[in-house]
């Protein structure tokens, strides 16, 4: 149903995308082809008029300065016959003239001169009705003729009239023929077009159906699957390779997602189980006076439990934006001073050597997400050295940043963690923590506008390295 | 001391109920926010401990109804919310104290203490403290056992002081953590007891009766024997 449905969508967009494209140009094309017809219509006209008003002017001519004899008739008769055959564009294939010419001369109390086809009466009648300015050419409509008379008229001195009228058949047919020719082109040429159009948005539509049934393979099935991205660098080709990229994002964050899942899964179960088990060792027969260990023992897995609880709501706030800072302008090594003074202890019980070298550094943050963060580094570091080792706790600033490394010269992390140590739920073999440690600084650091990071020492060992913006550098910001 | 428990959750408000009448508290307790103005109506209360997430209604709401009716007993708020804004909304809406959940009962009634000590007419505040044989001079800051003067840092003095003026009562590491640091962390490694090990060292050095003494999956107290 779903597949059938998106399957009558593809040619029904192509449609709609060729449609309008089409109707612009067949609109257009058609307004070219009309003005084209105007123009030679106006043009035929044009010559008609002119052939007219000069034959009109020839004929006066002659009739005006022809003796008025028995031949009188005879010679304007042969005259207009002689004109007649001069109609612009008039004889056809067959040597015939096609455009009907009337010649008449019309003189009180004299029989009227005819030249032109018969019968004449009814052109007669409708010259005669006919409303004519001299030496203009008018139309003048004759019924039984199809194509209306152009017709010129001259007076005479002795009052006569002398009329010349012409029927442009020729030409008629001609813009005809024309008009058919050019509706034939337009209506090929649009079809065409659309034909084109439709083509090539069917092509492209095809493409996009097929980004669309890849994609909802991908949601229904495997995201391993990829789109063809082609050998084109066109829009749809950026298209498939956006849609890959965002893909290749998806399946990492399901990955991690898997492995956050794993890791939270065995990371809570083994305190809850140890909990279990120590409150059952504590209720069993025989252990009445050593159960107060016991407890102790689920108190701290519980404590434990806990603070994974917290790590984990922390490092899901930072991550969506809502870790929220008090910030206050503290100086980094007088906070850094505080904490080693108190791991220091700590860290000599692991028989570490600890060089500090502390330079006033003042930024604006939030001291207790500091405190904790820094407090990590430090478990850190106490968590994953061999005794013996040494540390070395540095604060300066340096280019605008506050800067805090922590380096030690132990084994450093493994190549494999190295670039992913500041991801959750990474952790070396033999770690006993949850892994969210360094998570939680880099996120506490990063909404701090700071970043950290995790390199090689010169000698081995590890370095952490955390910047901060410097108070000085954001004020002057502001 | 008469304290008011407002909590919905039966087994936190049942181990409460215990653990502050077994610290010599007389307890009432709401598991509602209606119930707990009815009660605060009607009794005299020296303290009150609130948890936020009622079904009724905000524990804010409760504590600001208590304060708009003229109750100035000191109220600590309990709270499965952690951020800090919501601690600080916390105590500016009347609260005095805040402890988020999970907690130790050893902190809840170190903070009730803590409370109810800052409540009542302040004592002058003595010069020098003394616990068996141990005299804390805390003008001079320093610590002699017996006719040992103690060799202590500036930070192992504080430690010490602490640990002496709550003589008697469990201390936690979080607590020891906030009180004599200043810091509200929660380190994964042993840092707390590392300190606490070196001032027993110093303190209860060999042939001394031992003071300072650990409080397995609680904390740490100082008393005699």
């Amino acid at each position: 149903m779903f597949l059938r449905k998106r399957k009558s969508q593809g040619p029904s967009a192509a449609w709609r995308i060729a449609i309008w494209p089409t109707v612009a140009f067949a609109l257009g094309s058609a307004i070219a082809f009309a003005i084209m017809y105007l123009l030679i219509a106006k043009d035929i006209r044009q010559r008609s008029d002119a052939w007219l008003s000069g034959e009109a002017e020839v004929l006066a001519d002659v009739s005006a300065n022809t003796p008025r004899d028995a031949l009188y008739d005879r010679l304007v008769e042969e005259v207009a016959e002689l004109a007649s055959r001069e109609v612009p564009g008039a004889s056809d294939s067959r040597g015939q003239h096609q455009n009907p010419v009337f010649f008449l001369q019309a003189q009180p109390g004299q029989e009227p001169i005819w030249v032109g086809p018969n019968p004449k009466e009814r052109l007669i009648q409708a010259i005669k009705s006919s409303q004519l300015a001299p030496g203009i050419p008018a139309d003048v409509q004759v019924p039984g003729w199809e194509k209306a008379f152009r017709v010129v008229y001259h007076r005479r001195d002795d009052g006569g009239v002398l009329y010349l009228g012409f029927a442009d058949v020729g030409g008629a047919q001609m813009l005809d023929r024309l008009t058919k020719r050019c509706l034939l082109v337009w209506g090929a040429t649009v079809a065409l077009g659309f034909l084109i159009t439709w083509l090539a948005a069917y092509r492209t539509l095809t493409r996009v159906e097929r980004i669309s049934d890849t994609v909802s393979r991908i949601g229904s099935e495997d995201l391993s699957s990829r789109l063809p991205e082609g050998p084109h660098s066109d829009e749809i080709s950026r298209l498939s390779r956006t849609f890959n990229r965002m893909l290749d994002r998806i399946q990492s964050s399901v990955h991690q997602m898997r492995i956050l899942t794993d890791s939270v899964a065995h990371d809570l179960k083994s305190p809850v189980t140890s909990v279990r088990g120590s409150l059952e060792v504590a209720l069993s027969d025989g252990h009445e006076g050593r159960w107060q260990e016991c407890v102790a023992e689920a108190i701290d897995g519980l404590d434990r439990l806990s603070q994974m609880l917290n790590t984990t709501l922390d490092l899901a706030e930072a991550d969506a934006g809502a870790l929220q800072l008090r910030k206050e302008p503290i100086d980094l090594s007088e906070l850094v001073r505080q904490l080693v003074d108190l791991y220091q202890p700590a860290m000599a019980e692991h028989r570490h050597e600890v060089s500090t070298r502390l330079q006033p550094a003042r930024i604006d943050a939030d001291p207790s997400l500091l405190n904790r963060s820094i407090a990590n580094l430090f478990d850190n570091e106490i968590a994953h050295l061999p005794p013996g080792c040494h540390i070395h706790v540095s604060v300066a600033p340096r280019n605008g940043q506050a800067e805090l490394t922590v380096e030690d010269n132990g084994p450093g992390f493994p190549p494999s963690l190295r670039t992913r140590a500041l991801e959750r739920f990474v952790k070396g073999q033999h770690s006993t923590g949850h892994g969210l440690g360094l998570a939680f600084v880099s996120a506490a650091i990063q909404s701090h506008g700071g970043h950290v990071q995790v390199t090689d020492g010169k000698h081995g060992g590890a370095v952490i390295a955390v910047s901060l913006p410097l108070a000085e550098v954001l004020s002057e910001r502001v | 001391m008469r304290l008011l428990v407002v909590e919905d959750d039966s087994a936190i408000r049942e181990f409460l109920n215990r653990g502050l009448t077994e610290a010599g508290y007389r307890v009432d307790v709401a598991r509602d926010g209606k119930s707990a103005l009815a009660l605060a109506d009607e009794e005299v209360y020296d303290g009150f401990i609130v948890d936020l997430g009622l079904p009724d209604m905000d524990g804010l709401d409760v504590i600001g109804r208590c304060r708009a009716q003229g109750h100035t007993a000191p109220v600590l708020i309990l709270s499965a919310r952690r951020s800090v804004d919501e601690r600080v909304r916390g105590l500016e809406q009347g609260g005095d104290d805040y402890l988020t959940k999970p907690f130790a009962l050893a902190e809840l009634l170190a903070r009730i203490r803590n409370l109810l000590r800052h409540s009542t007419p302040v004592q002058s505040e003595p010069t020098c403290l003394r616990v068996a044989d141990m005299e804390l001079d805390l003008i001079r800051r320093d610590a002699r056992r017996g006719n040992d003067l103690l060799q202590l840092t500036a930070q192992e003095f504080a430690l010490l002081e602490y640990l002496v003026r709550n003589a008697g009562r469990v201390v936690t590491r979080t607590m020891i953590l906030d009180r004599v640091w200043r810091m509200r962390i929660d380190p994964a490694t042993n840092v707390v007891d590392v300190q606490i090990y070196r001032l027993r060292n110093k303190v209860d050095g060999e042939g001394k009766r031992p003071l300072i003494h650990t409080i397995r999956g609680v904390g740490y107290v100082l008393k005699e024997a």
